[in-house]
């Protein structure tokens, strides 16, 4: 495996970068790891790297040698609060492509406003877990050609990002969804993690946008988890995505971070 | 408490999120330490919240910072 030798800042100790895996590169100093980096595929074929350290000397340096074994463009995500990262991934010749937005998502009615919201007529809610998995499957495969049809996927949080064809898991319990006569036409991911639910993915075919199925979806999906004692759901938006914005901004929800992804082409 | 080859690893539980990024995290042998979120925790989006119980690695200059490495399952 390639080695990079070089004298950091932290002392007078050498410090070695090695690559130790086809994904893993580790700073030595005196035996001690004290940096490592990680590259892995993401299931749209992007290569995503990572890199820790305790100082930005090392930082860089694992960094160089990254660059230097691996095809570009890569790509990596960073808190846009952690200004030492942001930082230290510009240095690196990254640079900011895309913001998504954090949303804390309260679920009482009486503050989203959703409490007397119904569906558009002909349409029902089906609740988690009673969704049939084969019209899902149907529903989820339509929504991802369309995503993919139109922005792309590169535009989405990874939460939704597709996998490989005949891979995609999905599991019923986790899913609202729309019907109208005897076809699904709009769906909500919501994980169940015990503090802080969290809000995958909300889609609506294409054909049927602008009828209040999505406000009517999560009125569901969020009326029964505050029904569960659950105040708040946690959902990731990309910045560019105006509609999934004003959604969710009008209900209440509000922005608690936001993180950047970034590449290096 | 364990000993790898990256520095001392030690179970805790997040008590507070801050502003910039950074977690309070109170350790089992109750020091608490300020700690940032691993890169590969980040890049996986996996969201830390308080009473989360996390693995941190703690920084071998400094024993009051670390990194969380894992979150484990509630």
């Amino acid at each position: 495996m390639n080695s990079a030798h070089f004298t950091s800042s932290t002392g007078n100790h050498a410090v070695v970068v090695t690559r130790v895996s086809d994904t893993q590169w580790h700073a030595l100093e005196d035996d001690l790891v004290v940096g490592r980096g990680d590259a892995s595929r993401r299931p749209d074929g992007r290569l995503f790297i990572s890199i820790d350290a305790w100082h930005g000397a090392v930082f860089d340096r694992i960094a160089d040698a990254m660059l230097t074994d691996l095809p570009t463009p890569l790509y990596t995500v960073a808190d846009e609060a952690d200004q030492d990262s942001t930082s230290a991934w510009e240095r690196a010749g990254f640079t900011a492509v895309r913001r998504e937005w954090g949303y804390r998502v309260p679920t009482d009615p009486k503050v989203t406003g959703l409490g007397s919201v119904r569906p558009p007529s002909g349409v029902t809610i089906v609740p988690a877990g009673e969704a049939e998995e084969g019209p899902l499957r149907a529903l989820d495969s339509i929504v991802r050609d369309e995503v993919e049809a139109a922005v792309g996927w590169q535009t989405m949080p990874a939460e939704v990002l597709p996998r490989p064809a005949g891979t995609s898991v999905l599991d019923p319990s986790k899913y609202t969804v729309a019907r109208h006569l005897d076809r699904y036409v709009g769906l909500v991911r919501v994980a169940p993690l015990t503090r802080q639910p969290r809000i995958g993915l909300i889609a609506v075919r294409a054909d049927r946008h602008r009828r209040g199925i999505a406000r009517a979806l999560l009125a569901h999906a969020l009326g029964s988890l505050h029904r569960c004692g659950t105040a708040a759901a946690w959902a990731e938006v990309n910045e560019s995505n105006a509609a999934a914005t004003a959604l969710f901004e009008g209900i209440g929800a509000r922005r608690a971070g936001s993180t950047v992804e970034f590449v290096r082409r | 408490m364990t000993k790898t080859s990256g520095g001392v690893e030690v179970e805790g539980t997040v008590i507070e999120c801050l502003r910039n990024a950074t977690f309070k995290v109170e350790l089992q042998n109750g020091h608490t330490v300020l700690a940032h979120i691993s890169g590969k925790i980040r890049k996986n989006y996996i969201k830390i919240l308080p009473y989360d119980r996390v693995l941190v690695e703690l920084s071998p200059y400094d024993l009051t910072r670390g990194r969380i490495r894992y979150r484990y399952r509630a």
